[in-house]
């Protein structure tokens, strides 16, 4: 089975570092002259690291943040959880702003729980995965990797929220807008679980199969929370949340359906205009 | 001069993305932007140049503010080495790079532009679809400067070379896709012979530019499985280069 493929270097360790001698040099470390082609060390995280300093680590230092979250009572969990929920929070809003009414509300509540319950409930498997995967991490120190990965792509939805804001304004088709806030979740996720995967391989993993076969399940988990949930895009003031049980797939393919229908008997969009 | 130092970029330069270097590449982008936004509204009215001498920018502006948290985050996550500011920055010197190049031929453009037939005359449907190309034709000419120079400073920051390869490309996805609804908001920049003047198209958020776009195509090729079949075709051809730039990637460097 295919074990790391991934190019960069292995992470540095801080243990290692640490156990370096001190270098009789005086010269700064920046002005120490590197082999070229080697990128510079960077010393150790600090030992308490603010809400800017995990932001930080989580963006440029994701092997150096797994092995800190190794540490007891880094208090990481509840920040990157707190991180995450007003991310998709605020990402909820914008996506309620295509319907408006109650679901400037509904929406953004039934994204954070659906991703919330995701997470819950994939949670215990993504243990069991990650062990197999031969990742020697802790429940505590995977909770919090795993709640930083949630963090990641909340903030990278908030990035594409005011590309969604925009679209979400200027069209009525539910296809379009519903393809566009998947595509960003997708691509959310994706580097979610890269960090998960940076997570696990730094704790000694080395099998890619199960974390892509979790992977997937959580993919597909999300999605299906997406029709279980329904109505998160359009609007029902009588029926705030379906009991209509339905696969996600079956339901999609429902609704581009109608939503051609719709289009074709519609008078056509604005012609472009120079 | 300020002008050589953007147009001969150094990596250094992204090192103190200090504020006054980021004000002066974001002025060069304006000015080289209105200059050429008003050659290119001149031809339809002078009135016409002016609005486009202030939306051409405000393109720029409203695709670089709204897409900033996403390139910053895509800067630092695909190792381009980057921090938020220095990604703003980055992308903001190409801007200037492409506006002070077409900037550099609104002289000529409104030369033409005053020998060429007028907005009113017969020959203005002619004018119009030669003007329509020749402007892309150049938009792309800078496009593609803009971002060879963008990919220098990037590769030279970043961890290796195909790393500033795929941020590039990222960017480029993202600040496209958005740039597009941008310039369907802002229309008319070209403005037609037979349409009014003005500011902005009547209710400028009703539709968008895909929707736009697909409707042309179904229209051309008689359905929607035809044009589905020919956006294949077209997304297959951006795709390919990509995807080989992508395998370059995740492929062991020696």
């Amino acid at each position: 089975m295919d074990t790391n493929p991934d190019p960069t270097p292995p992470p540095q360790m801080p243990q290692l570092q640490a156990a370096k001698p001190a270098s009789p040099n005086p010269v700064p470390p920046a002005a120490q002259a590197l082999p070229p082609g080697l990128p510079a060390m960077e010393p150790p995280l600090a030992e308490t690291l603010d809400m800017r300093g995990l932001f930080e680590a989580l963006l440029r230092r994701p092997r150096d943040l797994v092995l800190w979250l190794a540490r007891p009572g880094n208090g990481a969990i509840g920040r990157f959880g707190l991180l995450a929920l007003v991310s998709f929070l605020l990402f909820g809003v914008v996506i309620g702003c295509f319907a408006k009414h109650e679901q400037l509300w509904a929406a953004p509540a039934k994204i954070t729980i659906g991703l919330v319950i995701s997470g819950l409930i994939c949670f215990p498997s993504l243990y069991i995965f990650s062990t197999l995967a031969g990742g020697k991490v802790s429940v505590q120190q995977l909770a919090a990797c795993f709640a930083g990965a949630l963090a990641l792509a909340g903030l990278l939805l908030l990035g594409f929220a005011p590309a969604i804001w925009i679209f979400a304004e200027s069209t009525d088709s539910y296809g379009f807008v519903g393809t566009l806030g998947i595509g960003a979740w997708l691509i959310a996720l994706l580097f979610g679980l890269r960090f998960l995967k940076t997570a696990v391989f730094a704790a000694g993993g080395t099998g890619k199969g199960p974390l892509v076969i979790w992977s997937f399940v959580f993919a597909l988990v999300t999605l299906q929370m997406t029709t279980s949930l329904r109505p998160i895009l359009g609007r029902d003031p009588q029926h705030p949340l379906t009991q209509e049980k339905k696969f996600f797939l079956q339901h999609w393919g429902d609704w581009f359906g109608e939503t051609q229908k719709l289009e074709a008997t519609a008078p056509a969009v604005a012609k472009p205009t120079s | 001069m300020f002008l050589r130092p953007l147009l001969q970029p150094q990596a250094t330069w992204l090192d103190n993305p200090h504020p006054r270097r980021v004000a002066g590449a974001a002025i060069a982008a304006v000015v080289g932007l209105a200059a050429y936004g008003f050659s290119v509204g001149y031809w339809r009215s002078p009135m016409m140049g002016a609005y486009v001498a202030i939306k051409m920018p405000l393109l720029v502006a409203c695709t670089l503010g709204c897409n900033a948290l996403l390139n910053g985050l895509l800067g630092l996550l695909l190792g381009s080495g980057l921090g938020f500011r220095q990604s703003f920055l980055a992308l903001l010197m190409s801007f200037a790079i492409a506006g002070l190049i077409l900037g550099s031929l609104a002289p000529v453009l409104v030369f033409i532009t005053s020998i060429a037939p007028d907005a009113t005359s017969p020959g203005a449907d002619t004018a119009h679809s030669t003007y329509l190309v020749a402007h892309t034709f150049l938009i792309g000419f800078a496009g593609v400067v803009a971002n060879l120079h963008l990919h220098r400073l990037l590769a030279a920051k970043a961890t290796n070379r195909n790393a500033a390869t795929v941020t590039l490309l990222a960017w480029l996805g993202g600040n496209g896709f958005l740039g597009a609804q941008f310039s369907w908001v802002l229309r008319p920049f070209f403005g037609m012979p037979n349409m009014k003047v003005q500011f902005l198209r009547d209710d400028p958020m009703r539709g968008n530019f895909y929707e736009s776009v697909w409707s042309s195509l179904t229209h051309i090729t008689g359905g929607p499985v035809e044009a589905g079949f020919v956006l294949l075709l077209i997304m297959a051809a951006i795709a390919i280069p990509i995807v080989l730039s992508l395998r370059s990637y995740y492929q062991p460097r020696n």
